[in-house]
């Protein structure tokens, strides 16, 4: 049967509008699921101003078998099969006759009992019930309340349409009847109009001007952008982020093409398209990556007949762009090193001090950074870099766009003719923001990047700023998953243990906590961190866990073991590996440190595997100091069968001292050289679950 | 339509709705929000319906009058409905249409905006509107003010006179708008931007007003403690403007100036505490 839910509010953050339609198609799945009421069809959909569930539920329950268990069989029937007063209670209590009872098998023993079939109620009856209390239930990053009402939603709940069907499903929510009927464009079509079915509910919509789906606003959208570019044979400059707040910011997409004089044309691009985004949230419109004198927006109507929305935002963004331009002569009026001084007086941290101090401290790690990943060609540029990277934080571009903070800075030291090698660390120092952006596409843009975002990790961690779940007021986790993204992007090799020494080092006496708890403390968030990239590239977390049982401190050798580890998961040889890996660990607990002393082996199972050993351990080393740990653990897999003959023929725990010692100091060689590669003894294999 | 027709059509569109029309405070503010007709009618449970011109001032926003859409001083239309209605966003576009605006011709949007005052301890929930892309009013559902849950709660539109003027007008400069018929907003504010503009940003005494931030502050310390909360409400209110004007002035560093907020925000807790605390028991 037909289920159809709209929740109209007011204008709703396309971010929450998100967060509830997936919350929805979850809380009905599971909520009818454990009601047995089955589900043939689920889906969610919306708009700014509309939360939609669509389904197809069964109409009633489904019917339960409930077993009622009476007393113990031999209590309720004599010897002879005749029923005695407790059998014949029993029945009575539960309204069947004796001839009714069944025999039923427990684990302790045979009882009377009888099966009853439970019929299903109607699914309506449930569903009254279950929908009020799911539209509750939702949770938004911020909620609010409004009225006398102490309900929290996103914002103000306006109607809620619920059919079931074809009917109204009536239930009452916070003052709120369910209805019926919902109503059209809030300008256009404010009446109301009564649905029926999602067929009806979506047609009707569409022909007042709501266009319920997002995939069709998008599209919409899409359509019309080509239409109006195609004359102009120019492009959109791409942006993701935009395109998909629109969709859910209007009801019906109307796109429009702008002009704005061309003398603001010498704006970089950077800068012209965030004038037109921030505020207004106009597309840039451009012909092979040059801005031309055009814009693109999206309204919220079916025309613009009278060419009056295009006007107006002509109008407001000339004055945007009036701004720009002054901000952007303004500033370059003094040299971005002129302006770096003026960091003195910008707070980065109450306790970690100013920008200035942070420059400085930039400066010194990137110089160590550069000797450890021999880039000391480029060492110059770069604490030249690492000295005006912040300066843009005192333009007046940056005070009234915060989002061109580091482009911006890039953008001026290229205009005042910097080396491009600095200017483009300046501009690239901030990405990735977050793992879906990209990494630099410089190296010194990397470098200067993961110093900074080390740079406060390790200052804010070292002042006692606890990072939790609902708390992270410097990005702290958005920092570490940059530096984690540069470094496997750029595919980077240090010990990140001495990088943490370093800036340890450089902050000196600032930091509040002991430098081992900082330390500490900085391991543990980035293994966490590092986790979540690899599950979210879709490892098998017992795989990530043995890959991290060989240590982070080369944080791109850790990723290259979850790597080889999934290579070769299926191998037929991986399996063995594991289990001969968990035995002899198994065998070598609480044992202390033995050494080899190779004269002592005189059986001839021992002395095989002492020598394929040896062999292996040869050939492996170069694999697992170059990183190529697929190839390490392919020789390994040849260690398998004298291992196996030796356990077979060799009793490890022999009864003389020295001899015993001798083979468990070569069992924990084979264990040592192992764990350079993974520990294989936190691989799950299967039966062990 | 002239500034003071929309003035005019605003002051009988909310007298309507049961808006009792309040003259604008006689101190400086930088929002209508903080005058006493919003801030401490907000922390109440009493239903309170209000509208009122205030003008608001931000001393950085000074440009010499040569800007032509920055002002140092600017015109606020402030409407506060308590508790809210469930129908205010029709209302309030309604209003929109009583200014003769045609708006199935343009574009109107409601943008996700929450805003927040640190200094009197207040946020909200709501939108900028914007009409074809210019933000016209700032709608706020408040959730706090003073520090405190407010309840019910109420809504406020703030609409942004000169804004909504040079949309009506179609003018690209704030000097060239009508104030009225025959008066321009030239006549009447640029020699004010002017002077007003060296005074913030020059002329300003640093001293002085330090000094004043301190005095006005004790004073309000020592009005709270004689439960005199209005009076000690508006030496708050003195010290946010010689905050605002040290701040025009370059004279506060980063550090200071969350400190200097702080302080502000403490004493005004104070008053909304002791408030909603007299309220009460009344």
């Amino acid at each position: 049967m037909e289920f159809l839910l709209e929740i109209n509010t007011e204008e709703m953050p396309p971010s929450h509008v998100k967060t509830a339609l997936e919350q929805l198609r979850e809380k009905f799945a599971s909520e009818l699921s454990s009601s047995n009421i089955s589900v043939s069809e689920l889906r969610t959909i919306g708009t700014c101003r509309r939360l939609v569930v669509v389904g197809d539920f069964a109409q009633s329950q489904e019917d339960r078998e409930e077993v009622i268990i009476g007393p113990p069989k031999a209590v309720a029937f004599a010897p002879d099969n005749t029923p005695t007063p407790a059998a014949k209670g029993f029945a009575k209590a539960q309204g069947v006759s004796v001839d009714e009872l069944q025999v039923i098998k427990t684990e302790k023993g045979e009882y009377i009992g009888i099966k009853k079939i439970k019929k299903g109620k109607p699914a309506k009856d449930i569903l009254v019930g279950i929908v009020p209390q799911i539209i509750l239930s939702l949770s938004f990053p911020k909620m609010m309340r409004w009225g006398e009402s102490s309900m929290k939603f996103s914002r103000p709940m306006k109607n809620i349409l619920c059919l079931f069907g074809e009917r109204l499903l009536s239930f009452e929510l916070e003052g709120l009847s369910s209805a019926d009927s919902t109503s059209g464009h809030r300008l256009h079509f404010p009446q109301k109009m009564k649905v029926k079915s999602f067929r009806e509910y979506k047609e009707a919509l569409k022909e007042k001007k709501v266009v319920v789906e997002e995939e069709e606003r998008r599209k919409m959208i899409l359509a019309q952008i080509e239409k109006k570019l195609a004359p102009l044979k120019a492009e959109l400059f791409p942006d993701e982020e935009l395109l998909e707040r629109l969709t859910y910011d209007v009801e019906y997409p109307y796109v429009f093409l702008g002009s704005f004089p061309e003398e603001y044309l010498h704006l970089p691009l950077e800068v012209l398209s965030t004038a037109m985004k921030e505020g207004q949230k106009l597309f840039s419109v451009v012909k092979e990556r040059k801005q031309l004198p055009y814009f693109l927006g999206v309204a919220d109507t079916y025309r613009d007949s009278r060419s009056l929305i295009q006007k107006g935002n002509e109008r407001v963004l000339r004055a945007r762009l009036e701004d720009a331009r002054f901000f952007w002569e303004h500033d370059l009026k003094r040299s971005l090193k002129d302006r770096a001084s003026g960091l003195k007086k910008v707070l980065f941290q109450e306790k970690l001090g100013t920008y200035e101090d942070k420059s400085q401290r930039l400066k010194k790690i990137v110089a160590y950074l550069c000797d450890k990943i021999e880039a000391a060609k480029i060492k110059k540029e770069l604490i030249q870099a690492a000295e005006l990277c912040k300066a843009d934080l005192v333009t007046e571009m940056v005070r009234e766009f915060p989002s061109l903070q580091g482009k911006i800075g890039g953008l001026y030291a290229k205009e005042k003719c910097c080396p491009q090698l600095v200017s483009q660390a300046i501009y690239e120092h901030y990405q990735p923001v977050g793992l879906e952006d990209e990494s630099p596409s410089s190296l010194a843009g990397a470098i200067l990047s993961i110093a900074d975002k080390m740079d406060s990790i390790v200052g804010v961690v070292g002042v006692g700023i606890q990072i939790t779940g609902s708390s992270d007021p410097f990005g702290l986790r958005r920092n570490a998953h940059g530096v984690c993204k540069i470094i496997l992007d750029k595919k980077l090799c240090f010990s990140f243990s001495r990088l943490l020494d370093k800036v340890l080092d450089i902050y000196g006496e600032k930091l509040e906590r002991p430098k081992e708890e900082i330390k500490e403390y900085c391991l543990d968030f980035f293994l966490n961190r590092l986790r979540y990239i690899y599950e979210k590239k879709g490892y098998r977390y017992d795989l990530i866990n043995a890959a991290f049982g060989a240590g982070i401190d080369n944080v791109y050798f850790s990723f290259l073991r979850v790597k080889a580890l999934d290579g070769l998961k299926t191998s037929p040889q991986f399996e063995p590996l594991i289990l001969m890996a968990k035995r002899v660990n198994n065998i070598l607990r609480d044992q202390p440190l033995y050494k080899i002393n190779p004269d002592l082996f005189f059986e001839k199972e021992e002395r095989d595997l002492y020598s394929a050993f040896s062999i292996i351990k040869e050939n492996a080393c170069p694999m697992i100091s170059k990183g190529d740990f697929s190839q390490a653990q392919k020789i390994f897999f040849r260690i398998q069968s004298s291992l196996n003959n030796f356990f077979d023929r060799v009793l490890v725990m022999a009864e003389g001292k020295k001899i015993r010692q001798n083979r468990l100091a070569l069992l924990q060689a084979i264990s040592k050289l192992l764990f350079q590669i993974a520990d294989y003894s936190q691989i799950v294999v299967e039966g062990e679950k | 339509m002239s500034i003071q027709d929309l003035v005019i059509n605003l002051q009988k569109f909310w007298a309507d709705q049961g808006c009792y029309l309040a003259q604008p405070y006689d101190l400086e503010v930088g929002a209508g929000t903080m005058t006493p007709d919003t801030f401490f009618r907000v922390l109440d449970k009493r239903s309170w319906k209000v509208a009122y011109v205030q003008p608001a001032r931000r001393p950085k926003d000074g440009r010499y009058g040569e800007n032509p859409h920055r002002v140092q001083k600017h015109f606020q239309y402030q409407v506060i409905i308590k508790p809210s209605l469930p129908d205010i966003q029709q209302v309030y576009i309604d209003s929109l249409v009583s200014l003769g605006i045609a708006l199935e011709d343009h574009d109107l949007r409601f943008d996700e905006d929450d805003w927040e005052s640190p200094t009197i301890g207040a946020w909200g929930v709501g939108w900028q509107v914007l009409l074809d892309g210019l933000e016209i009013t700032q709608f706020t559902y408040f959730q706090q003010a003073g520090g405190i849950d407010v309840s019910p709660v109420p809504v406020e539109m703030t609409y942004g006179l000169e804004r909504l003027e040079m949309f009506l007008e179609g003018k690209d400069n704030i000097y060239d708008l009508n104030w009225s018929a025959d008066t321009s907003y030239r006549d009447l504010r640029l020699q004010e931007e002017r002077e007003f503009s060296d005074y913030n940003f020059n002329q300003a005494s640093v001293d002085t007003l330090q000094k004043s931030f301190l005095l006005y502050e004790k004073e309000a310390s020592r009005l709270i403690q004689k439960d005199l909360l209005l009076p000690a409400y508006d030496m708050c209110l003195k010290c946010s403007h010689f905050f605002n004007l040290l701040d025009s002035r370059g004279a506060i560093s980063v550090t200071e100036r969350v400190k200097m907020i702080a302080r502000i925000r403490a004493l005004v807790n104070q008053i909304a505490q002791k408030y909603t605390a007299r309220e009460a028991s009344a």
